[in-house]
């Protein structure tokens, strides 16, 4: 396809994240999302490849015939890691930050809510794949926005007014 | 007609796909890191239109389908959007001093429309195994709803229309820009309509009578609100949409609000959440509770907030209440104050249980001054929605109000 | 004397409103917050006339007034309540209630419900 105007080549340094979606990044890219509730943010890095990835999953676990793998904990994970493979990443390299899985409401936290079992299914999907955990900010009652540096692996949880670096 | 809503649930889908083929297209062309926010079918009517559209000047490109899909599109951007996007693509091209954009800038702009919708439709024309045609490219500047293609409203004053509405954001910068598709309304619901047997199917006179019936909730509400601050209110916007589940939280806007959120449990059951933002709130409780008030709300601004809920919510709903000769309990109100895609989470996270998409009502109540504004969300379960619907007598859909004065 | 009155809802800010529409005519005898206390603290003060809420965590009011009505058919029971639902009504109207207040209401209103009820 032509390509028009200035700015074409610009490299990106920010990827936004939306609900039940990934991005990976092998060029050290700011990868976002905003607005975590009930739904789960999962960081993996690998530093020895640099490649770096973000989910943010809405749903505990897919069906068998789950349309969008990215919308569950269990398949979203799977995906982000596959993605960050053709990248040149190694699944023994990766390390894993969890952020998310709140109860935002009363009603939510009767019987198990959302959050909780979106990140019961994110450890579980993670040592299934032999991934450490290194960093967790989970649970609660406040929403959190993310930004995962794509260079250091640093993530970037705000919530409540708060700012907390993982 | 009877409505699949599978195959609606793919179309959705198919314009999900076709605007992010558009945002890369404009990515691509602009260097502008661009995204797709929500897209949505929404079934309007005129009025609706006119609501939805009402007083924003628009840039746009207008071009017509025939072939496989016939029908309406029209991007548009707003007028500070276009010019952000003209300054990158025709560099030295500019508005003169009305703001209208010279002849480099209008050809830059209808170039990007014929790429962007070209990238929308193809999918489309993949799906239905023909070939999608378009025309050329109509560059408009124009307010409200005359950016839509001409003819689209003639066609909605007789019957609803659906209308595919596309948001698209940039990452970094203010723009935004959506894309508009009004499907032939006839041949569409030929595309969309469901075999007599089959059981997901949703009456479509029905669902427009129950958005009626929430049109007429959204004003009792507004009423209600109305009443408790003294403050002259009205609904600015209402509208049933059908969406990805996914796509729910991303309706309300990226900022914090205060307000509460309930689950109505009954036919129809679901969840009802009333937001307002910091300023409104406070402007809200300052009118109701007549004292001095802690930071931010104290708990008696809390209190108000939340009885406000109640009292909003039992506006809402109870007129479906009545219409449908059933009761509908709900929790008490559960106050939030979070950013509003981190309140409506766990909303779409319960109902994604058993539901890929979600009938989304939202409306906003606004003052003429002003002094607050409200946003409004219903989204009821798709089971639950559809035996409401079953059982919806549209010969009753006027009897809103209770007959209190025969029981007491 | 002035009339007993209890005032049975879980908004902190309703029942306040209630207080200072009320307070010149009638005794405030409590407040409850849900259907359980308001039974409890209707045993406890007798009162001549309870203000009682609908949609309240624990115990709704429908319940609480049927149970208060069962042990004593006398009692007078307004619900001012914001649930406009006729089926609702009817379920009140079962439960032993004698007047329906729908929120949001004005001072008026509410003591020409009274009236109708504490004759």
């Amino acid at each position: 396809m032509e390509t028009y105007g200035r700015g074409t080549n610009s490299t990106r340094t920010r990827r936004r994240v939306g609900i039940a979606d990934f991005a990976v990044t092998d060029d050290g890219a700011v990868l976002t999302t905003s607005g975590l509730g009930s739904c789960l943010g999962v960081g993996l890095f690998d530093e020895s490849a640099g490649v770096a990835g973000l989910a943010h999953t809405m749903l505990p676990t897919a069906p068998d015939d789950a349309d969008n793998v990215a919308k569950f904990s269990d398949t979203g994970i799977d995906a982000v890691v596959s993605a960050m493979r053709q990248e040149g990443a190694a699944v023994d390299n990766i390390r894993a930050k969890l952020a998310g899985g709140s109860a935002m409401f009363e009603f939510d936290s009767q019987e198990e809510s959302i959050g909780k079992r979106n990140v019961a299914v994110g450890r579980t999907t993670l040592e299934r794949l032999g991934i450490p955990i290194v960093a967790a900010d989970v649970g609660g009652d406040s929403g959190r926005s993310l930004r995962f540096q794509g260079d250091t692996g640093i993530l970037v949880v705000k919530s409540a007014g708060d700012e907390r670096r993982l | 007609m009877r409505v699949d809503i599978q195959s609606l649930g793919t179309y959705n889908r198919l314009a999900q796909e076709g605007a992010e083929h558009a945002a890369a297209s404009l990515t691509q062309m602009t260097g502008i890191e661009t995204y797709v926010d929500v897209t949505n079918v929404t079934l309007m009517s005129k009025q609706d239109v006119e609501d939805v559209f009402g007083g924003t000047e628009f840039v746009g490109v207008q071009i017509g389908l025939g072939g496989g899909l016939s029908g309406e599109t029209a991007l548009a951007f707003d007028q500070e959007s276009a010019a952000s996007i003209v300054d990158v693509l025709v560099p030295g091209a500019s508005a003169d001093d009305d703001g209208e954009f010279d002849e480099m800038a209008q050809s830059g702009i209808n170039e990007i429309g014929n790429i962007m919708m070209g990238g929308f439709v193809d999918g489309w024309a993949d799906y239905l195994g023909a070939s999608v045609d378009m025309t050329p490219p109509n560059y408009v500047e124009r307010a409200g709803t005359d950016v839509l293609p001409d003819g689209a409203l003639d066609r909605a004053e007789e019957e609803h229309v659906f209308v595919f509405e596309s948001q698209m954001t940039a990452v970094d910068q203010e723009i935004d820009a959506y894309i508009y598709m009004l499907p032939e309304y006839g041949a569409f619901a030929d595309m969309l309509a469901a075999s007599d047997d089959h059981d997901d199917a949703i009456p479509m006179d029905k669902l427009t009578v129950f958005d009626e019936m929430t049109r007429q909730g959204a004003q009792q509400a507004a009423g209600n609100v109305s009443s408790m601050t003294g403050i002259e209110t009205d609904v600015d916007v209402s509208r049933l949409s059908f969406v990805p589940i996914e796509d729910v939280p991303n309706t309300a806007r990226d900022e914090v609000y205060i307000g509460t959120v309930m689950e109505f449990k009954g036919t129809p059951g679901g969840y009802l959440a009333i937001l307002f933002d910091e300023p409104s709130a406070r402007t809200i409780v300052d009118a109701t509770v007549p004292m001095e008030l802690d930071e931010p709300l104290g708990e008696m601004g809390e209190s108000a907030i939340e009885e406000l809920g109640n009292i909003m919510t039992s506006g809402f709903i109870d007129g479906w209440a009545n219409v449908l000769q059933t009761s509908i309990d709900h929790t008490p109100p559960e106050l939030v104050h979070d950013m509003g895609t981190a309140i409506l989470s766990p909303i779409a996270g319960r109902l994604g249980q058993s539901q890929e998409y979600a009938f989304l009502m939202d409306s906003t109540v606004v003052t003429p001054e002003g002094e607050f504004n409200c946003e409004l969300y219903a989204i009821p379960d798709e089971r639950k929605l559809k035996e409401a619907l079953d059982s919806l007598l549209v010969e009753r859909s006027d009897q809103l109000e209770a007959d209190q004065e025969s029981l007491f | 004397m002035p009339p007993k009155v209890l005032i049975v809802d879980d908004s902190d800010f309703m029942r306040n409103l209630l207080r200072e529409i009320l307070e010149e005519n009638f005794e405030i005898v409590d407040e409850a917050e849900n259907g359980v206390e308001a039974v409890e603290l209707y045993r406890e003060h007798d009162p001549d006339l309870v203000m009682m809420d609908i949609v309240m965590p624990i115990r709704d009011g429908i319940e609480a007034t049927s149970e208060i009505t069962g042990s004593d058919p006398d009692a007078n029971v307004i619900m001012c309540t914001s649930v406009g639902q006729e089926e609702k009504m009817k379920n009140a109207v079962k439960a032993g209630a004698d007047g329906y207040i729908t929120k949001p209401f004005q001072k008026p209103n509410v003591l020409e419900a009274i009236d109708d009820v504490v004759a």
